[in-house]
């Protein structure tokens, strides 16, 4: 039951990644761990006293109504600023469980581990810090009841054949059969990065979004092989995921195609992407000739990245609730002349005004796709920042924009000082600045450079880029597919980049001065010291 | 104590040596190894300033225990029978110092401190809503309720509830302890409401400051600009204010502080 939160943390640390001894131990923790849970689960399923619904409904009341509602019918006060949707208890759909296709009745574990490890990458938090095991049983009890199913025996377990292990035969066959007849890229995109090409709805007439296989904490139910078998062959109850093992469907696989699957899917994991909480700092590398032009240059890959989480804008009015892009990666290069910042975020639906098909997939109301990059127009004295929203009256900012185009307009570069969200913008001549831009969009993710001179001719309106001083740097982006324009977006608060400077020879010169100066004192010490000792 | 004599006793130097890098060590044990969350550096040099003038002074507290220290390091000038020693120390002495130099000229790029106060003393009085509020006497309106219509309370509370759902749980958490969904991605990080130092600590009055007029309204020395809080009288209402503050007291259990015995 702790895989999910395992696997999350390794992600998160990235200390899965890269260290080998410790993800090997860490694996062979988790392994235990797990059987030991398996062998107590079993064990308790049958000690322990089946939960009280009644003490459920008390739990109920107190931790779950504000969201899923007084009726459990997911029509909590919260219901229409969540995304996804708090769950409708009286559907009987449960997305995470382990019992198959045509059996309806999940087991008790599953709903248990739902609560206690919670949904990643929705508003469902664990409850396992706040509700004990009996609590959580009884819950369960009280809400099996919600759907009627507090007579019913529970579902068959699926069968999970023999577990075919991590390898790049069973990741390549597994990628084959991602492939094959689009089966599985037809939703989660070639990349697996869930970009749409249809707008599915789940039962109950909500939009979802096929998973970002290449995000694995996003995953409600985890990455490990295990659970991705276990989806790929329940399918996602009330949406549209069938299942891949369902008697009746000419698409079913068999047990070893679907562990082939899942080991792909684990194998997807774009590691790189991760948004690590001490990284805060973009480190520019300087370039010895030009910054590149395009977002697909390779030499943007020397530069070392840094990804943050996107939070949606619930600051000033108009306030956003339901964002769909959540992460963005950052690079900088910069030579003596020029400044270049390429960042990437990844975007399940290109946005383009005036196009059918993008207007097909998307939320009412298509507008661009945008990203704008924020730097307070002067350098902060001491630690004083200019707000982290739009700067203030006293602290302007510049921010950078980027917009995608429409079918009758080409990309756009534009250039705004701003004094806070109420205050006065002013649209200034990006031209004029040498502010340029470009973009891509490939397979769900956009790539965006933009550019700029170090210096431009108006200290007063344009921030003066500098070796060695860490200047305060913000983003915002925009999904136009997601209803996403003016004041609804996602955006970051300040991080820093830092131009670091090279040393040259002054370290070795002082490091020099030091050693001669300690000795020359150390001879004086023990001239006079001896000196003394004869006399 | 007659156990103790035999133990061959270690020069006051080398005690020094010792004691400063034992505290050093355990320093970097505690957080970097069992907490994964090392002290920045420039934080840890002032810990480790503090240490060594606390250590030098104890050490040399009396004229003879300042002797027992810098005798040995005396000897090695003066006496002709360490004179290889000494060569060997006159040497690496510098060495370090070189070294240390050198890394110390190396440009920085860890990100530089940012300290904030996090319950900066509010103001006497302050303007929400378009009117004047007398913090020092403010209280919560629905309070009495509590003993004198429970019922009517109650309401209040889930009221209050309702507002924290709709506006606050995104960044303090369903469970408000400020892990929201977005909670990581902001700097500060959300309060956590069930911790015993945050609003356990504090009186309604300070809350409802903070809550209406949110980071912008923070005193300097806690860095409004960083804090994501919104400005909450843009949003909600008096009433709406008061009501969740009640939520936030019933849900985590805790007893706002009082001025008086009332």
């Amino acid at each position: 039951m702790a895989t999910a939160e395992f696997n999350l943390r390794d992600f998160q640390s990235g200390r899965g990644v890269g260290q080998g001894g410790t993800a090997v131990l860490r694996r062979t923790v988790r392994l235990i761990a797990i059987s030991l849970m398996l062998l107590i689960g079993l064990t308790a399923t049958s000690a322990f006293s089946a939960g009280d619904a009644e003490k459920g409904e008390q739990i109920y009341v107190q931790r779950c109504t504000l969201c899923h509602g007084e009726d459990g019918d997911g029509m909590g006060p919260a219901a229409e600023r969540l995304n996804p949707p708090p769950r409708d208890f009286t559907m009987a759909q449960y997305k995470i469980r382990t019992t198959a296709f045509e059996e309806i009745v999940p087991v008790d574990g599953d709903l248990v581990r739902m609560i206690h490890d919670g949904m990643p990458g929705t508003a469902m938090p664990g409850w396992s810090d706040v509700l004990t095991e009996q609590d959580i049983n009884d819950l369960v009890a009280f809400l099996k009841t919600l759907a009627g199913l507090e007579e019913e025996e529970p579902g068959q377990i699926i069968d999970f054949g023999a577990q075919v292990p991590i390898s790049p035969e069973s990741v390549e066959a597994g990628r084959k059969l991602f492939h094959e007849d689009d089966r599985c890229s037809e939703c989660h995109g070639q990349s697996g990065k869930g970009d749409a090409v249809k707008k599915l709805k789940d039962d109950s007439g909500y939009r979802t979004w096929p998973r970002n296989l290449t995000k694995p904490w996003t995953f409600r139910g985890s990455n490990d092989p295990r659970d991705i078998f276990t989806r790929i062959t329940t399918g996602i109850a009330g949406t549209q995921m069938p299942s891949f093992d369902d008697p009746a469907s000419e698409g079913r696989l068999s047990i070893e195609q679907r562990w082939n699957i899942a080991n792909y899917v684990n194998s997807l994991a774009k590691t790189e992407k991760v948004v690590r909480p001490e990284n805060i700092v973009i480190r520019a590398t300087r370039v010895a000739g030009p910054v590149p032009v395009t977002p697909e240059d390779p030499q943007w890959q020397e530069a070392p990245s840094s990804t943050f989480l996107l939070v949606p804008q619930l600051i000033t009015p108009d306030r956003f609730f339901t964002p769909s892009n959540d992460t963005i990666t950052v690079r900088a290069l910069y030579n003596q002349d020029e400044i270049g910042f390429h960042v990437e975020w990844d975007d399940r639906t290109r946005s383009i005004p005036g196009d059918g098909a993008a207007k097909k997939i998307s939320e009412p109301g298509l507008s661009e796709d945008a990203v704008a990059i924020q730097l307070p127009v002067t350098l902060p004295v001491g630690a004083e920042k200019p707000y982290f929203l739009h700067g203030d009256s006293r602290h302007p900012v510049n921010l950078w924009f980027w917009r995608s185009g429409s079918t009758t307009a080409d990309p756009s570069v534009s250039l705004v000082t701003a004094r806070g969200s109420a205050g006065e913008t002013t649209a200034r001549d990006a031209d004029a600045v040498g502010l340029q831009g470009s973009g891509s969009y490939h397979e769900g993710t956009w790539q965006v450079v933009l550019r700029r001179s170090m210096t431009t001719a108006d200290p007063a309106e344009d921030l003066q880029f500098v070796e060695g001083a860490f200047i305060p740097v913000a983003f915002s982006a925009w999904d136009g597919s997601n209803g996403e324009r003016d004041s609804a977006h996602t955006l970051t608060t300040w991080y820093w980049l830092l131009l670091k400077p090279q040393p040259g020879n002054t370290p070795w010169l002082f490091a020099g001065f030091a050693f001669v100066l300690i000795l020359l004192i150390e001879i004086w010490w023990a001239r006079t010291a001896t000196r003394r000792a004869r006399s | 104590m007659s156990t103790i004599k035999k133990i061959p006793k270690i020069p006051r130097l080398a005690q020094v040596v010792l004691v400063i890098g034992g505290i050093y060590t355990g320093f970097w044990l505690i957080f970097d190894l069992f907490l994964g969350q090392p002290i920045p550096k420039s934080l840890m040099g002032m810990y480790m300033f503090f240490v060594v003038t606390g250590v030098l002074m104890v050490f040399t507290a009396t004229e003879e225990s300042t002797r027992q220290l810098v005798h040995p390091i005396q000897a090695l000038a003066e006496d002709p029978a360490r004179r290889r020693w000494r060569n060997v120390v006159f040497l690496v002495v510098p060495g370090l110092v070189a070294m240390a130099v050198f890394l110390q000229m190396q440009p920085s790029d860890e990100a530089p401190l940012e300290l904030r106060s996090i319950h900066p003393a509010p103001p006497s009085s302050v303007k929400i809503f378009g009117k004047r509020f007398d913090l020092m006497s403010l209280k919560n309106p629905y309070r009495h309720l509590q003993k004198d219509d429970p019922e009517q309370f109650r309401e209040l509370v889930t009221a209050g509830g309702e507002v924290y759902i709709r506006n606050c749980q995104y960044c303090h958490g369903d469970k408000l302890d400020g892990k929201g969904p977005y909670a990581q991605g902001l700097n500060p990080v959300p309060l956590n409401f069930q911790d015993i130092g945050t609003i356990a600590q504090l009186q309604e009055s300070f809350l409802f400051w903070r809550i209406a007029t949110g980071g912008p309204g923070l005193p300097k020395e806690a860095t409004p600009w960083i804090s994501s809080m919104p400005i909450w009288q843009d949003f909600l209402s008096e009433e709406q204010i008061w009501q969740v503050i009640l939520y936030l007291y019933d849900y985590t259990g805790h007893q706002p502080r009082s001025w008086g015995h009332d």
